[in-house]
């Protein structure tokens, strides 16, 4: 019977190593899981009435900006954030536009003098229907989730959900 | 100045030598100073050869120490009244503005603290460059500066997010979507980023985070490698301080060796290149310089703090359609890249693009291989270096002229 002997030193090098690695792996699974956990959490689906009233009014072919409370939905609880929903009619179409341009998301307006959507930081430009026409962005411009109800007049309101129908 | 830094070893003779008879403050100092060694301490960092020649340049890195400390001591003055909320954020700072004295110069004095920084150690960089100090055996004081510059690019876009007024909400949005162009894991560090898809609450105190502590951390802890790497192999100077006058260039050279302070000659360098030609102890003659430059650049920040303060946009509205943001500064030429790679490009310019930028400046110790420290017989570094210099300059300019159309 063959007998392995390790030094005293030895053993207290190797008890000493796997000692600092398991209170490595301890403080490690809570704070991996900490800094991951909002890769996991779920969104709380929210819905919101557009603000302005009924959209009836909104005319054909007039990209017409309006303002939404939106809850985030995550995160500890904040109040709603004003954003932008940009109702736009056309084609017997109803979009429901968010105003964050897909290339670096900054405020993307309805420019009347181009008659396209445009983005101040590096010139992207979308059309009406949202298609990405010019500038640098890679994708169209991004919906909100939305649908509209009528209330017992018979005038129609937009309702919002506090996501995008495609991220961006 | 051998022999008088040798710690005195009195003590045990006690006794046979008599001692001194001291006053009580200087038996305290006395009585530190044999717990402590501070005396010793002391003496190593202040009585260290330095080249004579050229003590004007070398004094960059200490201004560049000088503001970041300058950084800290006003950055602990905001943490006592910011708040890390989008909802609170603002109104702290506004609160800050309108009820502390001196509320306004302390927000001013990090802000432009931060732009003095920004330059200091972009032209400590290029005289560092200029005069090869990179090469061997100093890979690793270069090294630790380009990241200490990387740190400090991270903590001025980290900054720039906290005050929540418009320009730093849009900061934050732009700042935080750029990752998500790398592929595969890009929108993961997005969410983390943010916390969610969209910037709110705990982007907020994400980046607090990283501004205040973990940022800070690390730049703590590499400040404390480059001093200790420029302590080890001595400051290098420049090809001025290692020129021969003799008509025994190898002579002269081989006496300066022998006699050479440390922490001279320099381990693993040419000979050439160990020992500057004269030096002086680092106090009182380069601590003078340093101080002069130092307190130039700090009444700088001053001035510019009270004349020119830290602006305060309106309050944060995700719901604008009017506002235009527009970078910082240094982070033009970046902004002014993102114009120029549309659509399924975009990708490789920000990661590409940036991506070989930060590795060539890394790697400039190993990449440029020539021994000559003359920058007259290194063409073959600088010119291509000023090409890419004037080439950043160049974004930044045309940065300039798209958004404010001067």
């Amino acid at each position: 019977m063959s007998q392995r002997n390790i030094s005293r030193r030895q053993f207290m090098v190797r008890a000493t190593g796997a000692m600092a690695g398991l209170i490595t792996a301890m403080l490690s699974v809570p704070a991996v899981g900490f800094l991951l956990s909002p890769l996991w959490q779920a969104t709380q689906e929210l819905w919101v009435t557009v603000q302005g009233g009924p959209i009836d009014d909104i005319p054909e072919n007039l990209p017409t900006a309006r303002i939404a409370a939106v809850p985030l939905g995550f995160g500890p609880s904040t109040p709603p954030v004003n954003r932008v929903v940009y109702v736009v009619k056309t084609g017997g179409q109803l979009y429901a536009f968010c105003n964050i341009c897909s290339h670096m998301q900054c405020d993307v307006h309805w420019e009347p003098s181009l008659d396209l959507f445009e983005c101040p930081c590096h010139g992207g430009l979308y059309a009406m229907t949202g298609r990405n026409v010019g500038g640098p962005p890679p994708q169209p411009l991004s919906q909100w989730v939305h649908r509209t109800y009528q209330d017992a007049m018979g005038h129609t309101y937009l309702q919002v959900a506090n996501r995008l129908v495609e991220q961006i | 100045m051998p022999g008088a830094g040798e710690p005195e070893e009195r003590g045990d003779f006690a006794g046979i030598v008599p001692e001194p008879v001291l006053g009580p403050f200087r038996r305290s100092v006395a009585w530190l100073d044999d717990r402590t060694g501070f005396t010793g301490l002391l003496h190593n960092a202040l009585y260290e050869a330095v080249p004579k020649q050229g003590g004007w340049a070398y004094t960059l890195g200490s201004a560049t120490l000088v503001v970041i400390l300058v950084q800290f001591f006003t950055g602990i003055f905001l943490l006592l009244d910011y708040v890390p909320s989008p909802t609170e954020a603002y109104q702290s700072l506004l609160y800050l503005r309108t009820n502390d004295f001196f509320g306004d110069w302390i927000r001013g004095i990090h802000l432009w603290g931060a732009y003095v920084l920004m330059l200091l150690i972009g032209i400590h960089a290029l005289r560092t460059f200029i005069s090869a100090s990179y090469k061997a055996p100093r890979e690793l004081n270069w090294i630790s500066g380009v990241m200490l510059f990387f740190l400090v690019l991270a903590l001025a876009i980290t900054g720039a997010m906290l005050p929540w007024d418009q320009a730093s909400y849009w900061t934050a949005v732009v700042v935080t979507n750029i990752p998500h162009y790398l592929p595969v894991i890009g929108n993961g560090i997005r969410a983390l980023w943010r916390g969610g898809n969209f910037v709110g609450p705990v982007t907020l105190t994400r980046t607090f985070a990283l501004h205040v502590w973990v940022l800070p951390a690390l730049l703590l802890g590499l400040i404390g490698a480059h001093l200790y790497l420029l302590r080890r192999h001595g400051e290098f100077g420049s090809w001025v301080n290692y020129e021969t006058t003799t008509d025994n260039p190898e002579k002269e050279i081989a006496e300066r060796i022998r006699h050479a302070e440390p922490p001279y000659p320099a381990r693993g360098s040419q000979p050439k290149y160990a020992v500057p030609r004269e030096t002086v102890d680092f106090f009182p003659d380069q601590v003078f310089k340093d101080t002069v430059v130092s307190l130039g650049l700090v009444v700088l920040i001053f001035v510019m703090a009270v004349l020119s303060g830290a602006p305060l946009d309106g309050p944060a509205n995700p719901a604008t359609l009017t506002y235009v943001p527009t970078p910082e500064w240094f982070y033009l030429p970046l902004d002014q890249l993102l114009v120029f790679f549309p659509t399924a490009l975009i990708g490789f310019g920000v990661f590409v693009i940036v991506g070989i930028g930060a590795t060539l400046m890394l790697a400039l110790p190993f990449i440029d291989r020539n021994p000559e420290r003359h920058p007259i017989r290194r063409p073959d570094v600088l010119v291509p270096a000023f090409f890419l210099i004037f080439t950043v300059i160049y974004l930044a300019m045309l940065g300039v002229n798209r958004l404010y159309n001067l």
